[in-house]
């Protein structure tokens, strides 16, 4: 008889992974897979492969209780809050911490807005203008919030929320250039110099249609955000020539194609740009002389929050400067947490990719909100990467 | 040709494997060798560079086993292979359920609009799965259901039940039809027919269906994206969020203990049958 | 594309039908609620949705328009369309051909190895599909395994560009759903029955006609089976050909996922998914009357 045991020998794995798990559970009330019943607030060290941190700084400020469940419902991108902020967090207050992640901000409001419960969402620049216009976000408490003074003040008072009625900025980052000194000899100053039919199957580029007409009116010299059609139609002509020369369309991990030596050079995150440099001398980073888009990711309260208060705590824990510190030596962003920066180490500060000199920054442009232009400028890049 | 003058019918049980010319037997033989080195080649490179010392999984810097010992204290990352193991598992058995006993309904009987629910199936196998995973999302919420395993589940076998079907299908046709008959008139119900004599014909389908079930179930990605909350997020979401900072070595850690675990299981199965 | 027209949808041949008794709906029952509600109402609400309007964030606002599917019939789309299908199209092909040896293989091992050598078919896909295709990329591109494999032994001077190419995307594709074409094969050569095989080759037929003319049309099932689980999820793949393929030319599938991310405008989304799924019924259907013809 053709009994299936090698079914039941999956159903036993499954079987004994359950029990494994249940094992683990009891105690552990900041990691995100925990059941419902709050546990107690302190938490064994080093639970995760992230930042030896778990001893939060000593010299925290008291703090009050808020009058919520201790429960705090985190969406963000993945792999963007170290898991040791988390846990520190639950340490200090006794607050429990869910995360969901996304990979996107239209998947956020996707989730969001078809029943999602979420106390505090990571909405970038235009988002946050977005999520502010669809009235999807409630107003800060900034008395709840007084690290907010730690920001530079470069950084508050943005375009996209003015007086920061509803965010807090969390990173930020220029999108640049990246090249491979060992295939390319050139001297690379700007997109100009990127889109060359030398470079033809060579190039690596975002596979973000906003991104990439924004670099076609940066070289236009149009202003980023005025995405009429007949500016667009401008970009069309220049994209046209551009876009053939590209190989790889990667906004997820475009390292991967520059490490493995099937393009040369290519329009990246900065992210992307400081994990390069770092790892071998040969990549050089550029901020386009045309000028470029910076982003800002900040923290916002959705309406329909359950916990605010929390989340106001949770957004004044992370402004404090040892626990930025924490936040930027995982991620080689743009902290515009200025207290935090005082912190760091001397050649994290040194990485132009992560922090731009003066001169470069002011090169950079925000995105605003251009509602159903998005779809308009998808139409546009997708027409071309078919040809 | 060949060796039509020596070999006797079958009715005596001498097999070879497979039958045919020795040439054609080497032949076959050699080409599934080289399909399972075409399997295998990634997969072996994935054990190689769970040792590697190089975060970035390009090149080899050195043998190391530490992200062995990172991913058991990657907590995260250990419970959303749970979560996948555990989705998949349940994911299998009701696909495989739904998928022999839809098959073996549809064949048997003559429902009204038979034809329409025959092509109803294929649906979840072509819809894209931004569509289905958003659609029943919607569809949750509205009834006031809570995202997680349970939603997660029925999506999952929603569209992983058509692959048993149509595989089932396949090994229906040209079923000797007097072999339920027999039984029936031996004073078994349809049911018990059914159980005892069409199954055990249908084992094969039935277990590859079920592999092919937990295989989907096991890496889906998008459905996962709409339906898991925070605290079943399975492995699949876990990994395409950690692309951005670069795949980590325990992800091929995790891969390499489970896949060495399965071929033991496996081994182990085989052992025992050998045994009576 | 006879074969897939053969396999699709087998509702049974003649001789042993029933009218379904009572038990028989017992058993339907619960099959036909779950379809209802999570195939029928979700494609009931894509179908809707296509005719919807959309808001500043990209959701749903139920506002009539043909808009959508007027838009999804343009050229570009259509071509992506067909593009999409023309790369499954492909992909079967080459599965069948190279799977269809080895699922015989397998199928007519000796019974105590067949479960084993299924297993191990199916285990390298255990692992997560981003290592795995990860794994691919490292193994083909310029700075890869196999590029440097053969310079050093100095077979090549230059590195042989084969990522981000339409060889690595078949490539991708054929790792992806090789199993898909083995298992069901493996199903019907399974239940092959000796005597016919053996006889196939000892009444003096070549052994490639006794496989030509035998044993594959025995195994019809199973190929049409395979044929139709690779076929048809191939069209909607997106995630492989993105990686492999560098993103240029996007499938149908990277390009309805775009509509609900990047391009906020789920309805255009849903129409394109609407106009696949029409697309879909309407060639089974022709095929199944083709077939009845005959």
């Amino acid at each position: 008889m053709k009994t299936p045991r090698h079914l039941l020998a999956a159903t036993v794995l499954a079987a004994g992974s359950l029990f494994l798990s249940g094992c683990d559970k009891p105690a552990e009330s900041s990691s995100p897979a925990t059941e419902s019943t709050p546990a107690p607030a302190s938490t064994p060290a080093a639970d995760s492969a992230s930042a030896p941190a778990a001893n939060a700084p000593a010299d925290e400020e008291a703090v009050a209780d808020t009058g919520e469940p201790k429960v705090l419902n985190l969406f963000c991108w993945s792999e963007y809050v170290p898991q040791a902020v988390i846990d520190a967090f639950t340490k200090q207050t006794g607050i429990r911490v869910n995360v969901e992640n996304y990979s996107s901000n239209e998947e956020m409001y996707a989730k969001l807005l078809s029943g999602g419960k979420y106390d505090l969402i990571q909405p970038s620049e235009y988002a946050v203008e977005a999520l502010i216009e669809a009235g999807q976000l409630r107003p800060l408490d900034k008395s709840a919030i007084p690290n907010l003074k730690n920001i530079d003040p470069e950084f508050l008072d943005m375009p996209f929320d003015p007086d920061n009625k509803y965010s807090v900025p969390w990173m930020a980052g220029p999108i640049g250039i990246v090249v491979n000194t060992e295939l390319v000899q050139d001297d690379i100053k700007g997109y100009k110099d990127v889109f060359q039919e030398k470079f033809r199957d060579k190039i690596v580029i975002l596979d973000d249609a906003r991104e990439i007409v924004s670099w076609a009116f940066e070289t236009l010299d149009i202003p980023i955000n005025d995405v009429t059609d007949e500016n667009l139609a401008k970009a069309k002509d220049l994209l046209a020539q551009w876009l053939p020369l590209v190989k790889v369309y990667d906004s997820d991990s475009p390292k991967t194609a520059l490490l493995n030596g099937d393009v040369a050079l290519g329009v990246v995150w900065n992210g992307e740009g400081a994990i390069l440099t770092a790892e071998d001398e040969k990549f050089k980073w550029i901020i386009p002389e045309e000028g470029t888009h910076i982003f800002v990711d900040s923290l916002a309260i959705p309406k329909s929050a359950e916990h605010p208060k929390n989340a106001e705590l949770f957004i004044n824990f992370i402004l404090r400067p040892k626990i930025s510190k924490m936040i930027s030596d995982e991620f080689p962003y743009l902290n515009p947490n200025l207290a935090a920066r005082e912190l760091l180490d001397p050649d994290a500060l040194a990485n132009p990719a992560s922090y731009p000199s003066k001169e470069e920054l002011d090169r950079m442009d925000t995105f605003k909100n251009i509602g159903d232009k998005a779809s308009d400028i998808d139409d546009l890049v997708t027409t071309l990467k078919v040809q | 040709m060949a060796e039509a003058a020596t070999a006797v019918p079958v009715a005596t049980g001498r097999r070879r494997w497979p039958s045919g010319p020795t040439f054609q037997r080497w032949f076959l033989g050699g080409w599934t060798l080289l399909v399972f080195a075409f399997l295998y080649i990634p997969i072996l490179l994935l054990v190689v560079f769970s040792f590697n010392r190089s975060k970035l999984g390009i090149r080899w810097t050195g043998f190391t086993t530490e992200w062995y010992g990172k991913l058991f204290s990657n907590k995260s990352l250990l419970d959303s292979f749970y979560n996948s193991l555990i989705v998949a598992s349940v994911t299998t058995v009701l696909a495989t359920l739904f998928g022999t006993i839809g098959a073996w309904l549809l064949f048997r009987y003559k429902f009204p609009a038979r034809r329409m629910l025959g092509l109803l199936i294929f649906i979840p196998m072509v819809m894209p799965e931004v569509l289905m995973g958003s659609s029943l999302r919607l569809l949750v919420v509205a009834v006031g259901g809570s995202l997680g395993y349970i939603a997660m589940i029925i999506a999952h076998t929603t569209f992983c039940f058509p692959f048993v079907l149509v595989g089932v299908q396949a090994r229906l046709e040209g079923i000797d039809p007097s072999l339920e008959e027999a039984a029936m008139d031996l004073g078994a119900t349809p049911v018990e027919a059914f159980w005892k004599v069409i199954v055990p014909y249908l084992m094969p389908a039935i277990v590859a269906g079920a592999l092919m079930s937990f295989t989907l179930s096991f890496d889906e990605y998008i459905v996962s994206v709409f339906l898991s909350d925070a605290t079943s997020q399975t492995l699949p979401l876990k990994v395409y969020g950690m692309v951005k900072k670069g795949l980590s070595p325990e992800l091929n850690a995790l891969s390499t203990i489970f896949i060495v675990a399965t071929f033991f299981l496996v081994l182990i199965t085989q052992v025992i049958k050998k045994r009576p | 594309m006879a074969v897939v027209a053969e396999a699709a949808p087998v509702t049974g041949g003649s001789s042993h039908e029933r009218r379904p008794g009572w038990g028989a709906w017992l058993f339907l029952a619960p099959l036909l609620l779950w379809l209802i509600l999570f195939v029928v109402v979700p494609s009931v609400l894509l179908v809707v949705y296509g005719f919807c309007e959309r808001d500043g964030l990209g959701q749903v606002v139920f506002n009539f328009t043909w808009e959508n599917y007027v838009r999804a019939f343009e050229w570009k789309w259509l071509k992506i369309l067909l593009d999409s299908i023309w790369y499954a199209f492909l992909t079967t092909i080459i599965c069948m051909a190279v799977g269809y040896p080895a699922a015989f293989y397998i199928g007519r091992a000796p019974e105590r190895f067949r479960n084993l050598l299924l297993m191990l078919v199916m285990i390298p896909f255990w692992t997560s599909f981003l290592i795995r295709t990860y794994a691919w990329i490292t193994i083909l591109s310029n700075n890869g395994f196999f590029n440097t494999a053969l310079i050093s032994m100095g077979m090549i001077e230059r590195p042989i560009e084969m990522m981000y190419t339409p060889f690595a995307v078949v490539l991708g594709l054929v790792y992806n759903f090789l199993p898909f074409m083995i298992l069901p094969i493996y199903t019907s050569v399974e239940k092959l029955d000796n005597a016919l095989v053996e006889a196939a080759y000892d009444l003096g037929a070549s052994p490639v006609r006794a496989f030509s003319r035998v044993i594959i049309p025995l195994t019809r099932p199973g190929i049409a089976a395979g044929a139709l689980l690779v076929f048809v999820p191939a069209i909607a793949m997106f995630a492989i050909t993105t990686l492999m393929g560098g993103g240029t030319n996007p499938t149908i599938g990277e390009v309805i996922q775009n509509q609900f991310f990047r391009a906020q405008n789920r309805p255009f989304g849903a129409a394109l998914g609407t106009l696949l799924l029409v697309m879909f019924f309407a060639s089974l259907w022709f095929m199944h009357a083709r077939k009845r013809e005959a």
